[in-house]
């Protein structure tokens, strides 16, 4: 005849194990991992970074002259453009507090309807900074609306809207 | 349990409500992590700039003051681009003022299939 005395203590005993092994389990469970996943959370920065530099150069000095970067894609696909855009740009997203500067690059593409070609979408190659895209970068994309009284994609000159498109990365 | 001591059944029980109460303390400790990452997640899906990019060009050529044919050709291209560049659709009226009414009002809708856009803007 096995003594059957402390019945109560082993199976108390049996479920405060389990009890504190999910416990456990959750607890540890609920520990947050800095996956790659999540990796956007700091190109949020830099995307607003894109963002902001590119509405500068869309505001005009004053309420009568025209905004730097309508100015740029007014003077089309041309070198002079290009420089002008790669000038200024490269001074606003580099710029630093210390007097420093920072090392981003980027790739600058303007994209218009082409009225002549059935409303289709054309592009240009506005400006880079000389870093051609490896795939291995992680560029965010920045875009910047601009309207813009030029003749683009169409044989007439008038007020067209056009999108300025920036990837921006750090390597 | 024949011949069991069954003094002390207060205690027992003390103890799994004790248990008890830290196991439902963990379960809410776990669930408040996934509600912050679901909210960071949504504000991060909202695309708070293209937004704002897009008001701010079509109160831009509102305000250009341009022949219905002209502001149909900005509105065209920005349609056009939206929908190509941006995967959103993009569609506008804008209401000139009229008669007693001083204010252009713009109606905007936005929608890029997960997020929903729609505003009515009056000029200041």
């Amino acid at each position: 005849m096995v003594n059957d005395n402390g019945q109560l203590y082993t199976i108390e005993g049996v479920a405060a194990g389990m009890i504190m092994l999910m416990t456990a389990y959750l607890v540890l469970g609920a520990t947050s991992v800095y996956t790659p996943g999540d990796t956007h959370i700091s190109d949020m920065q830099l995307e607003q970074l894109g963002t902001d530099a590119l509405r500068m150069m869309n505001t005009p000095v004053n309420g009568t002259s025209k905004s730097p970067l309508q100015e740029i894609i007014e003077n089309g696909d041309t070198t002079a453009a290009g420089n002008a855009f790669n000038t200024r740009f490269l001074d606003y997203v580099n710029s630093k507090a210390d007097g420093g500067t920072d090392d981003l690059h980027y790739m600058a593409e303007v994209t218009y309807r082409n009225i002549t070609d059935g409303g289709t979408t054309g592009s240009y190659h506005l400006a880079d900074n000389n870093r051609p895209l490896t795939g291995g970068e992680h560029p965010v994309r920045v875009t910047e609306w601009v309207i813009a009284d030029k003749k683009i994609g169409s044989n007439i000159q008038q007020d067209r809207a056009v999108l300025v498109e920036v990837l921006l990365w750090r390597d | 349990m024949a011949g069991l001591n069954d003094d002390a059944q207060w205690i027992v029980m003390m103890g799994f409500v004790v248990s008890f109460s830290f196991f439902f303390l963990a379960m809410l400790l776990n669930q408040s992590t996934v509600v912050g990452q679901t909210t960071a997640e949504g504000v991060l899906e909202f695309p708070k700039n293209d937004i704002r990019d897009v008001r701010s060009v079509i109160t831009e050529s509102s305000t250009l003051s341009l022949s219905d044919a002209d502001a149909q050709v900005i509105k065209d291209d920005i349609r056009t681009i939206a929908l190509s560049r941006k995967d959103a659709i993009v569609d506008y009226t804008i209401t000139p003022p009229t008669g007693s009414d001083l204010y252009t009002h713009i109606s905007i809708h936005y929608n890029n299939g997960v997020t929903e856009y729609n505003e009515n803007w009056t000029s200041p």
